[in-house]
């Protein structure tokens, strides 16, 4: 125990900590603003923040536990890749061994699947309190724009992962979805004005998204990689700049007095 | 204000504390939850290896017991002592050193003669090369060195011999030392294997893991894991009778052509396959999961997805009876089912029904078939008598003007004709095929109508005609024509009209009425909207039987005419694994299980009820019936079966192999199209099979005993009019089952000027032969025939062949009578029956003696001379 503080010591100059952590770390302002300007996850946060901004009663934490939600889904998705195909044979059979087979495969999809929905309601929620409070408001009114933005994204992350299991439901969900933009004016076969633009079934929106006239394999595939790769990554962007702006406009908004 | 403060912070820490122990007691129980909760088979494994622990434990024991017992442990110890004794002896007394010696003597002659070996291999080539060379030029220097390498390898070999020999003698007086003890060892070795053998069966047993087993089909990546639970299902012994560790009943049918490591168990029982976390998912009894487990009788629906036939499949007799009843109703009229395209019309023609029967049974008969006999085939339309009328006008407007009934009630019948009638109705064997008054009949096989109330149905004249030539009337009827002369027709139909007659029956139309043109059309109408051409042939309507309109599952739209491509109903190839979203439950009042098996029995059971506008009639089915046919059409699959699993019908195989299935030919063909023989016998796999198949009868029946039978058929298998199941009588006892008298041999084929018994023999001689069945068989010479025959009655009364087969007034009635069976049968076919019974017969019951051809020849010549005097 005596040389414990020798160790401390040794440690602390050795190149690897140093290149690390870079400076010590003394308990007061200046410190604790370092520390948040050195980390790079960090920095995307204002260094301080207003007690009354942080009151329970006027944010709900509604912002900050949808992040939560959202790193959970990365986790918990990346680790449901390992165990699933994206073909029409094999989909559905893998999410059954997800339930019946694979260690901790129940809690590991049912957290990606209520995850998912609970990122949804808290996302609205998250939108409404900002709404309510007046958030929007200059100088926030770009934050708020990226806000709708992210919201869409969550729809559209919530939308093709409902497809992944190849079920019923996920199937009629995307044809109902999908018909939805087959009726796009100009784009949709069957919208208005498309007749102008030389729009058929095998051309036209619902084509692309469904990489086919129909919902099949293709759907399957495109619907995954929007979900595990393209969506996500988009989102982790606009995210950033969220934080960023929300730093950079002048922390969370606090009440008026 | 400070206090206020820290009473606030105690509070949340008493919050954080408390959420962190939900939150660590939820994650200990995600880990127990995954480990056990949702594993319940480690239990069962677990269990089922402790029972067979024991009960290979047990064998142990009784092994023991029984060594013991049989002084097997005395004689083991005497053996050990033995042992030791001629280690001893070995080693003491100079044997080791002289064993030692000799095993270094032989050594060294073994390496010797691997050195001359060797020099014998070199000198072989030597000589080869040598050989070579002299071939190819000649020169006389190698035939010189080819002598003299010759020499050498004489020499050596020479000496390979005796080294040879001497290690042969070493090696001799080696074993002399050592086979005492060798002997001793392997003795030891031998008593001791067998309980060594359990005690490792009972080690490799705790070696077994305890792990998920998965059969894994690979073409149709199918994953089948019910063994994880049903551990025991293939077993050579069963462990345990409870569920989930007892072997798969019948397995030596089931499982045995079935190998479970191939097929897996979902094919024929369906269910969730891969389900493990519980029995209800496992078996599918969920919801969501249209394909629920399928157990005991029901599993044989499975037969149908891979078998192409199954008649006289082994394992599949319940969908086979089952599918009679698809047969019997007809279901294929209407609906499109796989392998029953080109079954022929369930109900007769109807093109001139009007010259057939009265105009109020017919009307009668519309509203409600079962009105006239309760075991009418025809269903129930639900028509109103106002509809009903319409389409007996339809039907009565093809060959005539008017509505008319004829009575005969008022009429007094010829005593004398009937007294006859009823002497020729007994002796044809009508009851055979047809019911009256509840008695004979046969309605599952051959379904011929029952004649009780025919009287108040038909007219003389129409009678007359049918009983002269069915065929005239309804081309490709089952009903045979009798050779009946006129008088004999004559007094038939006095005895049927006076005997069978409806009480209950009201003419209306004695008087006969003039039929409206519109109640035509309406009635035309009526006929095409319910497809009633699907069963019976109608005048203009031919096309649309063969191919009428087609209401796949969505829309049901109605064709008229020319449209009427497909049949009538919807189509049954694969409804039953038709997705559960695409059946219709539709207004149905009463509650069922939301199932497809529940759906098609319901259907079954109402079949208007699960909307307006359903045309499918009501065949009044008893809940037996419906679960049959219920039963068969679940096992209409389009499920993914892999092409190897496949076993095509034998048509289905003729075709791909181009053979063209079998057709009569010629004047027997004639024959046959006018007494129907194949009703009940089956020749080369065509007909029916409740009376013997006739396929090899050339071969095997003597001509003189086949004219006599058709003249005067008489019993050969007694035993059989006591058996019901055979689905002869239907369960009640009927007249007699023999064959009818057709009074064959009186009468001349046509444009020909043979009698039709010399046609059928002529055929069977010529055409139902066998090259298998010769025609004479071998005689031996050294033995007189008295002292042959003998020798074969003796083999006849010591394989106890009396117990089934009966001469004269002894012996058993399960097999045929033997008593006239020299004048009956060729010798050439006893011969080759007594050789292998099943060759002709594949289920017969007769054992397998194993006869040596002189026995076979013995009993042959015995049994030829079994002969009744026929006169």
């Amino acid at each position: 125990m005596k040389r414990l503080p020798e160790i401390t010591d040794k440690v602390k100059r050795n190149l690897i900590w140093k290149s690390i952590f870079r400076r010590d770390y003394r308990n007061n302002v200046r410190d604790r603003a370092q520390a948040i300007f050195g980390n790079v996850f960090l920095h995307l946060h204002p260094v301080q923040v207003r007690e009354s901004a942080v009151k329970l009663r006027f944010t709900w934490g509604m912002g900050g536990i949808t992040f939560f939600a959202f790193i959970t889904l990365v986790i918990t998705g990346v680790v449901l890749m390992f165990y699933y195909h994206p073909t029409i044979d094999q989909a559905y059979t893998d999410i059954k061994d997800l339930e019946f087979q694979v260690p901790f495969g129940v809690i590991l999809r049912n957290l990606h699947r209520w995850g998912a929905h609970f990122m949804v309601i808290v996302v609205m929620i998250h939108m409404f309190r900002v709404f309510m409070t007046g958030s929007y408001k200059a100088p926030r009114q770009f934050n708020w724009g990226i806000g709708v933005f992210l919201l869409v994204l969550t729809f559209l992350l919530s939308f093709t992962g409902y497809l992944t299991p190849w079920d019923q439901l996920g199937f009629w969900a995307i044809t109902v979805g999908t018909n939805m933009g087959a009726a796009t004016p100009l784009l949709g076969y069957q919208g208005p004005f498309s007749e102008y633009l030389h729009i058929t079934p095998y051309n036209d929106v619902r084509f692309a998204l469904l990489g086919g006239a129909q919902v099949g394999g293709n759907a399957l595939l495109r619907s995954y990689i929007w979900h595990c790769v393209a969506i996500p990554l988009i989102s982790i962007i606009l995210m950033f700049v969220h934080f960023w702006r929300v730093r950079k406009d002048g922390g969370i908004s606090k009440p008026q007095k | 204000m400070a206090n206020e403060n820290k009473n606030n912070s105690s509070y949340k820490v008493y919050v954080f504390v408390f959420f962190s122990a939900v939150l660590l007691a939820l994650s200990l129980w995600v880990v127990w939850d995954d480990e056990f909760g949702l594993r319940p088979w480690k239990k069962y494994q677990e269990e089922f290896k402790t029972m067979k622990h024991d009960q290979l434990e047990k064998d142990y024991r009784k092994a023991v017991v029984e060594f013991q017992r049989s002084g097997g442990h005395k004689r083991l110890a005497e053996l050990e002592a033995q042992l030791a004794k001629a280690e001893t002896s070995f080693q003491s007394g100079g044997t080791q050193e002289k064993y030692k010696q000799l095993t270094k003597q032989f050594d060294d002659l073994h390496a010797q003669s691997a050195i001359n070996q060797k020099e014998l291999q070199n000198a072989r080539g030597l000589f080869l090369e040598t050989e070579y060379y002299f071939t190819k030029t000649q020169k006389p220097e190698y035939k010189v060195k080819m002598d003299e390498l010759q020499r050498q390898i004489d020499a050596i070999t020479l000496r390979g011999n005796a080294l040879q020999k001497k290690e042969e003698v070493l090696k001799n007086s080696i074993s002399a030392i050592t086979s005492g003890k060798a002997h001793l060892e392997a003795e030891i070795e031998r008593m001791k294997s067998g309980l060594e053998d359990l005690k490792e069966k009972i080690a490799n047993n705790n070696k077994v893991a305890v792990e998920i087993k998965q059969i894994h089909i690979k073409d149709i990546d199918k994953a089948d894991r019910c063994q994880t639970c049903h551990i025991g299902i293939d077993g050579k012994r069963q462990v345990s009778l409870l569920q989930p560790f007892a072997r798969h009943p019948a397995s030596f049918v089931y499982l045995d052509h079935h190998d479970p490591t191939k097929f897996g168990c979902t094919f024929c029982h369906r269910g969730q396959g891969r389900a493990t976390t519980s029995t209800e998912k496992a078996h599918g009894n969920v919801k969501h999961w249209d394909e629920p487990l399928l157990a005991g009788d029901m599993t044989q629906t499975s037969c149908l997805n891979c078998h192409g036939d199954i008649k006289g499949l082994r394992g599949a007799e319940e969908i086979v009876n089952s599918t009679e009843l698809l047969k019997k109703y007809g279901c294929y009229s209407c609906h499109k089912i796989p392998g029953y395209e080109t079954m022929g019309d369930v109900g007769p023609v109807l093109t001139e029904v009007g010259t057939k029967v009265n105009y109020s049974w017919a009307v009668k008969w519309l509203l409600d078939p079962k009105l006239y006999f309760s075991t009418a085939r025809m269903p129930k339309f639900f028509f109103t008598q106002d509809q009903a009328e319409s389409i007996a006008d339809y039907l009565f407007s093809m060959s005539g003007t008017t509505r008319h009934d004829v009575d005969y009630s008022k009429e007094t019948p010829n005593a004398k004709l009937v007294e006859q009638g009823k002497a020729l109705w007994s002796q044809a064997r009508c009851n055979l095929c047809h019911t009256t008054g509840g008695r004979g009949g046969n309605h599952v096989k051959v379904y011929a109508p029952d004649l009780s109330k025919v009287g108040s149905k038909v007219n003389k004249e129409w009678l007359f005609r049918w009983l002269k030539n069915p065929n005239a009337y309804f081309p490709g009827t089952k009903m045979p024509r009798f050779r009946f002369t006129d008088e004999d027709i004559k007094s038939l139909v006095e005895y049927i009209t006076s005997e069978y007659k409806d009480d209950e029956a009201e003419p209306k139309y004695v008087q006969p009425v003039e039929i409206q043109v519109a109640s035509i059309k309406k009635g035309k109408d009526l006929v095409q909207k319910y497809g009633c051409y699907g069963c019976h042939k109608l005048q203009g309507m031919e096309e649309m039987v063969q191919i009428a309109p087609s209401l796949k599952s969505q829309g049901v739209s109605f064709l008229r005419g020319d449209e009427m491509r497909e049949k009538i109903g919807t189509e049954l190839s694969s409804i039953g694994s038709k997705p559960l979203e695409m059946l219709d439950f539709g207004k149905l009042k009463k509650s069922i299980p939301n199932d497809r098996l529940s759906y098609i029995k319901q259907k079954l059971r109402d079949p208007r009820g699960y909307r307006l506008g359903l045309r499918m009639p009501d065949f009044r089915l008893a809940e037996s019936e419906i679960n049959e046919l219920a039963a068969v059409l679940y096992g209409f699959t389009d499920s993914n079966v892999p092409v190897r699993f496949m076993v095509p019908s034998r048509q289905e195989l003729d075709r791909m192999a181009g053979v063209q299935s079998y057709k009569f030919t010629g004047d027997f063909a004639k024959v046959i199209a006018d007494v129907k023989c194949t009703n009940c016998h089956s020749i080369r796999g065509i007909g029916a099979d409740y009376a013997p198949d006739l396929s090899y009868a050339g071969s095997k029946l003597q001509e003189g005993w086949i004219r006599n039978f058709l003249a005067n058929p008489d019993v050969i298998r007694p035993l059989l009019q006591q058996m019901p199941k055979l689905g002869l009588t239907s369960g009640k006892p009927a007249a007699k089952i023999t064959m009818p008298r057709f009074n064959l041999g009186q009468q001349k084929v046509e444009d020909t000027n043979r009698t039709d018994v010399d046609v059928v023999i002529n055929f069977f001689q010529q055409e139902l032969v066998s090259n298998d069945i010769p025609k004479k068989i071998p005689v031996i010479t050294t033995m007189t025939m008295p002292e042959q025959i003998s020798k074969g009655k003796n083999l006849y009364d010591e394989k106890g062949c009396k117990s089934c087969h009966q001469i004269g007034t002894e012996g058993g009635a399960l097999g045929p009578n033997l008593s006239n069976v020299g004048n009956r049968l060729n010798p050439g076919f006893i011969f080759k029956h007594l050789e292998n019974a099943r060759k002709f017969k594949p289920d017969i019951v007769e054992p397998d003696y194993g006869f040596t051809e002189r026995e076979r020849i013995y009993l042959t010549n015995f049994l030829m001379t079994l002969k009744l005097n026929t006169k």
